[in-house]
């Protein structure tokens, strides 16, 4: 006999051993209902079965008798002594009013250190005057700040004027190797700013491309120089005509625009001038227009002061839009004093900015 | 070679369009603010001579508490100021006040002679770095310093803010003292931040509601001199009175101004009826507006007088409703829960204040002209009689605490429903009424 024949004889004993001791097979018991009865004697069953018989009904009624009555229930309850009359409220007068004064038109000053002519201030109208400003006491910004001394930070490495210059010393005579030397610089780029994210690459092909073409214009100035050295001038006359000749370039060349922002770029710039957007001093009406305000700003991401200009408005009157102008114009002012977190090598994308400054969210619901 | 053709015109397309979003500016929508208090500085004004150095000080601290009571301005302490204005022509560092971060600056200059007063001033954009508007001066008398100052600072606040002040206004109130059951009231009159408080009438009967006119010289009132309620009009330079409309076996109250002040609009209750009348202040003649069994009263004009809007019960219980100033049928406005009463007008015409009773609290609220947009501003045991600031932007009313020592005062609210702040009167104070602008 194999072991799986063994084994399977034995638990099929072993089950059926324990389902007739277990008691599997039992069942439970029917549920029922009891009632209970008891037991009467015929008497009482002759007595219940009896039918009812109707009362007879009497053409005259009988005399009502009076109940009889103890006569200590009878006798009437001797008042008690009577309580001592309850003293009856004075009626309620009204609080005795102060003597009307007399009809008269002239009304009593009732506090006597308080006089009772009102105060008549003479500030007639005519005596405002409009202050006239000289422009001798027009207000001249200091040239230095005195507090926050610091170094104005230094500018990215895109934008420091050396780039240019190498290839306009160097690389004078030839423009072939301007290529090369945008390579260089680009990582140095890379390096300084959040890397944005990756569907972006494919956008920034094209803005490589063209940055070299755009500085081709400024390739033959230096040529000037060459021409000027042919005289026998001195080397710091060189040098100025290096210099016109990289103002030039850097006048002509159009700014790096690499590729758009990106909406995480767009909402650090939107959440940095809303964090100085105060509505608070706000009329309401200037808190129901809507400004529309340019700016141009710097390669440091600093706004251009000067240019902040109102743009369009809707929604209210010239004086409320020139004072939601006044708030959207210190919010700028106020947070870009320090340079918005912009990437740089995007400045061509953001040096000209329109805010739509909405204050519908900031009513006064 | 098709390939190549269309890669060359997509190529040209995209170099195309970088060119244009070159040029194109960054537009970017920004919807969220911040509401805070804007920071400003009121360095004392230079005193031209000896005899203004006392009031300097006094009145730019006057100009810094209206400022500052509006709750939209928060004033920066002298101890942090980096420079200090010592010259009133001399040009403003700038940078000085933006290293503190005040946003507007408030410079002035006051002189003294005899008894006349002069005030000059100038408001700065300090970010900017530029004056708002050209400077103003003021001349008075020396007693009247402090109404100055409350034009200075209703000058500030309108270049600041684009819209009028309203400190340099008066409010008329009922002044209560005593125990609860045993009031005393007499119309006072002060500044709206409760200086220069005078009496107007004694305590010898009660007075009610006092309203007034739009040209801040008269004010009309209630008074159970005769027993019965009468309204009264009094002369606020004289201090006369005089009965304004009394008829055998009525009572007349809740009286208010046309804004022409040539009307008077007032409930007259007669044989158990309450109704709204008008009345021609030249000649006395009354019209009646109402006709219906249920009680009309607070009635109040809208700004440009064609309309009134008044509390009735009508509809079984106390709603507000509008209705021409002609008469005719009113039109039921509020619909919210609880009992609506004492509507006013705001001075701009768009909101109507009112009292809410709900749930057992009394509410000052604001809702839209039309019934619409309907909040609430305050709550407590008893808040009732709003009345408008004369820019339209503050509520004054009054609040009485609970039990027997309760005690009514006035509190004001800014119609955002923050900056509530009490006003502080010599004693309780009840039914207030501001005034327009003083001219």
């Amino acid at each position: 006999m194999q072991t799986g024949t063994k084994i399977s004889a034995i638990a099929h004993v072993t089950l059926v051993s324990w389902a007739f001791i277990g008691g599997v097979f039992d069942s439970e018991p029917l549920p029922f209902e009891v009632q209970e009865v008891s037991v009467i004697s015929a008497e009482d069953f002759a007595a219940l079965s009896t039918p009812i018989v109707a009362p007879e009904v009497v053409d005259q009624p009988s005399d009502l008798q009076a109940p009889e009555v103890p006569a200590e229930e009878a006798a009437l309850p001797t008042p008690s002594e009577p309580e001592p009359e309850q003293q009856r409220p004075d009626p309620v007068t009204p609080p005795e009013p102060d003597p009307i004064p007399e009809p008269v038109i002239e009304t009593p000053v009732p506090e006597p250190d308080v006089p009772v002519s009102t105060p008549s201030l003479a500030v007639p109208e005519p005596d405002v005057q409009i202050l006239p400003i000289s422009p001798a006491i027009r207000p001249k910004p200091r040239p230095v700040e005195r507090v926050a001394p610091q170094p104005v930070a230094a500018p990215p490495p895109d934008v420091a004027p050396d780039e240019v210059e190498k290839p306009a010393v160097v690389a004078g005579e030839t423009g072939e190797i301007k290529q090369e030397e945008q390579e260089a610089t680009a990582p140095e780029e890379a390096t300084d700013q959040i890397v944005p994210d990756a569907e972006e690459t494919a956008n920034v092909a094209p803005t490589r491309s063209v940055r070299p073409q755009a500085r081709r214009p400024a390739r033959p100035k230096p040529e000037e120089p060459t021409q000027q050295a042919s005289t026998p001038s001195s080397g710091a006359a060189q040098q100025d005509a290096v210099n016109s000749a990289l103002a030039e370039a850097l006048a002509g060349e159009p700014e790096p625009s690499g590729p758009p922002l990106t909406s995480g770029e767009k909402d650090d710039l939107r959440i940095a001038v809303s964090s100085c957007w105060n509505v608070g001093s706000l009329s309401t009406e200037a808190l129901g227009t809507t400004v529309v305000v340019g700016v141009s700003m710097s390669r440091e991401g600093k706004p251009d002061i000067g240019s902040i200009q109102l743009l369009d408005s809707s929604g209210g009157s010239t004086a409320a839009a020139n004072q939601a102008f006044g708030a959207a114009r210190r919010a700028i002012i106020r947070c870009g004093a320090k340079g918005f977190n912009l990437p740089a090598e995007k400045y061509g994308q953001w040096r000209n900015i329109e805010m739509t400054f909405n204050p519908e969210r900031m009513r006064i619901k | 070679m098709m390939r190549l053709v269309l890669g060359l015109v997509v190529g040209v397309m995209m170099i195309g369009q970088v060119a244009q979003a070159q040029n194109q500016p960054l537009r970017l929508e920004i919807t969220e603010g911040v509401i805070e208090p804007l920071p400003f500085a009121v360095p004392n004004f230079v005193p031209a001579n000896a005899a203004a150095a006392e009031l300097s000080s006094d009145l730019a601290r006057v100009v810094a508490a209206d400022l500052i009571g509006t709750g939209l301005f928060r004033e920066i302490p002298s101890s942090a100021y980096i420079s200090q204005i010592t010259d009133f022509g001399a040009p403003v560092q700038f940078a000085d006040w933006k290293a503190i971060n005040a946003q507007a600056l408030v410079t002035g200059s006051i002189s003294v002679s005899g008894n006349r007063v002069t005030v000059g001033f100038r408001v700065w954009d300090v970010f900017s770095d530029k004056e708002m508007k050209p400077g103003l001066q003021f001349s008075g008398t020396k007693e009247g310093w402090r109404r100055m100052a409350h034009k200075v600072a209703d000058a500030v606040y309108s270049r600041i803010t684009g819209e009028g002040g309203y400190f340099d206004s008066r409010v008329v109130f009922v002044s209560e003292s005593g125990p609860k059951n045993q009031r005393r009231k007499r119309l006072a009159i002060m500044d709206y931040d409760g200086a220069n408080v005078q009496y107007l009438t004694d305590s010898s009967a009660i007075v009610l509601a006092p309203r007034f006119s739009p040209t801040g010289d008269r004010v009309l009132y209630t008074s159970y001199e005769s027993g019965f309620p009468r309204i009264y009009v009094l002369d606020v330079g004289k201090v006369q009175r005089r009965v304004l409309e009394s008829q055998e076996g009525t009572m007349s109250f809740a009286p208010r101004f046309s804004p022409d002040g040539q009307k008077v609009v007032y409930s007259l209750s007669q044989g158990g009826n309450t109704d709204l009348y008008l009345m021609t202040i030249s000649n006395g003649q009354s019209k009646r507006l109402t006709s219906t069994p249920s009680i009309e009263t607070a009635p109040s004009f809208s700004p440009d007088g064609s309309q009134i809007v008044f509390e009735s019960d009508r509809s079984g219980s106390p709603q507000i409703y509008v209705m021409a100033t002609s008469g005719g049928e009113a039109k039921r406005i509020s619909f919210g829960n609880g009992r609506y009463g004492t509507p006013v007008w705001s001075p701009r015409g768009d909101m109507i204040a009112f009292t809410k009773q709900n749930k057992g609290r009394f509410h000052i609220g604001v809702m839209r002209a039309n019934g619409s947009e309907e909040r609430l501003l305050t709550a407590s045991f008893l808040d009732e009689g709003p009345t408008w600031s004369p820019n339209g932007r503050v509520i004054m009313f009054m609040r009485e605490t609970q039990g027997a020592s309760g005690r009514s005062s006035l509190y004001s609210v800014d119609i955002s429903g923050r900056n509530l702040r009490p006003v502080q009167t010599p004693d309780g104070g009840s039914d207030p009424a501001w005034s327009p602008l003083q001219k």
